[in-house]
């Protein structure tokens, strides 16, 4: 389970100080896929990077299944698995040696990491790559070797950031279902996305950011009634005020 | 500790893979550094050994007015030529080393028995290219000047000897390991410098290429400490160094023990425990540099930001030999804690195969490891920034 609250975060630059996250507050529960809708720059991805560790914030609280981030990290990273923006992968590596390595971070023994690869494989349909060099991958082939990376040691909170950028639709699909799976399973599963009807159709609850802040919050059926939209994406419209960068 | 051996292990194997990356560290380098020092020191003994023995042409201003001395110069493998017109620019646009010119007024003095007057035209300002021929003129002169005036003393019934109170001995004691050649100046530069940034492609690589190719973000996203990411990346890059500057000498010492050369043998026979030593002088230095890298790629924004830092360390070991060139100084213990004097006064003496104080090893070693734990602070701060990781 992941919560966070009163989440700040700005950044100086040339053209002054920017406020990329001002004031938000969320809660991803376990057994739930929680969408963060938001146009590019609304700064999704600056709250996902507080949420595991990569930044502190300059004011408010993350708690992640208790712990805070400021106190315990490495706890914290710990039990979280994470798809960053950054998917780079190694390419003098091959997709297998590259999930293999981070499993050896997170401190598994090779016969669990062996194992969880061939599981990892299956589910993500990665036969026909995993022991090839990943110099010139598809973008498909790297997202899916980044996933592995992320999950191969089995955490209970998964957080991923625009997962289906750059995806073909046959693996859309795949990465929909293994989102699900991992629901039933159990898991806190967060994912940001610019993609209205990627949200619409699989999250249990959304959280729509607009210029840093949260503009609604709640379930399908809540965000429709808060609204008065009978249409899940015209309610997302109507919560930020426009329909600017979220269809692909 | 288990962390740092994995993430040690898969930076050595990335590195392992990039085969540019090993042909230029196992490869290029190895080839060049005894292609360079060789090819220094036997341009410098073939070029003296030209001026010493070859012929010297000299060109004479009225060589006319001194016929004896002319002559002479001829018998000591002298060929005396015509003068150019105007001698003071011919030497200095580098037609001849060395001109000698007679004074008019030379006969007569010679004559009456006063010294007679020759004037030796010659540029200081190229001491490595001229300095031998001039000597030998001055040489010449100095040992006609000596042979008539013997004559002379002899003449009037005077021993010779009374004219020379002193009779000057020389006995050099410099070893032959200590004999001062080129090679011995090259050396301890070009291994202080592939000690200090031989890694530098794999520390490049593996903190602002990680970073540019977007997969330092996920490495940071995991348990692992930031201490430990960056003490693997720093050894993989001193490892690598290490392994750089092994095949290096190997290379020297191979290549110097095939070729037949009249090349003074001292500075390339250096033994098993010369090279054992010789690591050890470098360890601080390969440290330093890796640690120093690593910093540097960390602070970069890009790949091409952190190269464009490297002439600056390039030149970094440079300095304690240019100022050695310029004032060369005894050896005093402070200075082997000097970064790179410490280093390059170290590496002279156990070429020179001289005995070195374990004080002296141990200011030379401790203020060495003491620089790269200050430089590993810098670096580890340099880490925890959060622009590291959020490049995008």
């Amino acid at each position: 389970m992941s919560y966070v609250e009163g989440l700040r975060k700005a950044f100086r630059t040339r053209g002054g100080v920017v406020q990329a996250v001002d004031d938000v507050a969320f809660e991803a529960a376990d057994g739930q896929i929680t969408g963060l809708l938001g146009p590019n720059g609304a700064g999704k991805t600056t709250t996902l990077r507080m949420l595991y560790t990569l930044m502190a914030p300059d004011t408010g609280r993350v708690l992640v299944d208790g712990l805070d981030p400021a106190v315990e990290p490495g706890r914290v990273r710990a039990t979280l698995g994470v798809l960053p923006d950054a998917r780079g992968i190694y390419k003098r590596l091959t997709a297998r040696e590259n999930v293999a390595y981070f499993g050896e971070l997170h401190g598994l023994d090779r016969r669990t990491i062996a194992e969880r690869i061939a599981n990892l494989c299956r589910a993500l349909d990665m036969h026909e790559f995993i022991d090839r060099r990943a110099e010139g991958f598809s973008q498909g082939q790297r997202t899916k070797t980044a996933i592995a990376r992320a999950l191969v040691h089995d955490p209970r909170n998964v957080v991923l950031d625009e997962p289906a950028n750059g995806l073909d639709v046959m693996t859309t699909r795949a990465l929909r279902e293994f989102l699900l799976r991992l629901r039933e399973d159990g898991r806190c599963v967060l994912f940001s996305s610019h993609i209205m009807q990627e949200v619409a159709r699989l999250c249990d609850r959304i959280v729509v950011i607009a210029h840093g802040r949260v503009v609604a919050a709640g379930s399908p059926d809540e965000l429709r009634e808060s609204t008065g939209c009978p249409n899940l994406e015209d309610a997302f419209v109507k919560a930020i005020g426009t329909a600017e960068g979220l269809y692909e | 500790m288990k962390a740092l051996w994995v993430v040690l292990r898969k930076e050595l194997l990335d590195a392992f893979r990039d085969r540019r990356m090993v042909a230029v560290a196992f490869l290029v380098m190895p080839l060049a550094v005894p292609t360079i020092i060789g090819g220094t020191a036997a341009l410098g003994a073939r070029k003296q050994a030209a001026q010493l023995e070859s012929t010297l042409a000299l060109p004479v201003i009225g060589g006319k007015l001194a016929p004896n001395l002319v002559d002479w110069l001829g018998q000591q493998n002298v060929e005396v030529t015509a003068a150019p017109a105007d001698p003071d620019a011919a030497v200095r646009a580098q037609q001849h080393d060395v001109i000698l010119r007679i004074d008019p007024e030379y006969a007569e003095d010679w004559r009456n028995g006063r010294p007679a007057g020759v004037e030796v035209i010659f540029d200081s300002s190229r001491p490595m290219s001229t300095g031998a021929t001039i000597a030998r003129v001055r040489g010449l002169l100095d040992g006609y000047s000596d042979t008539v005036g013997t004559l002379r003393l002899i003449a009037r019934g005077i021993h010779p000897a009374v004219a020379r109170p002193l009779q000057v001995g020389s006995r050099d004691v410099a070893t032959p390991e200590a004999r001062f050649d080129l090679s011995q100046q090259l050396l301890p530069y070009l291994l202080l410098l592939l000690a200090f940034i031989g890694g530098m492609q794999v520390a490049i690589d593996a903190t602002a290429g990680e970073r540019e190719r977007q997969s330092l973000e996920p490495l940071l996203a995991t348990p692992v400490s930031r201490e430990a990411i960056i003490s693997a990346k720093i050894l993989a890059t001193a490892i690598f160094a290490l392994l750089t500057i092994t095949a290096t000498l190997l290379a020297y010492r191979i290549s110097f023990a095939l070729l037949p050369s009249d090349l003074p043998e001292s500075s390339f026979a250096f033994g098993p425990r010369a090279l054992l030593q010789l690591f050890v002088v470098i360890l601080p230095v390969v440290l330093l540099g890796a640690t120093v890298l690593t910093a540097l790629a960390a602070f970069a924004r890009s790949y091409r930001e952190a190269q464009g830092y490297l002439p600056l360390l390039i030149f970094l070991p440079m300095v304690p030999t240019l100022v050695l060139m310029v004032a060369p100084v005894r050896t005093q213990t402070w200075m082997l804690a000097v970064p790179f004097l410490g280093q390059n006064q170290l590496i002279l003496r156990i070429l020179r195969d001289e005995r070195i104080a374990p004080g002296e090893w141990g200011v030379n070693l401790g203020a060495g490891f003491a620089l790269v734990a200050v430089a590993w602070l810098v670096a580890a701060r340099l880490y925890y920034r959060e622009q590291l990781a959020a490049s995008s």
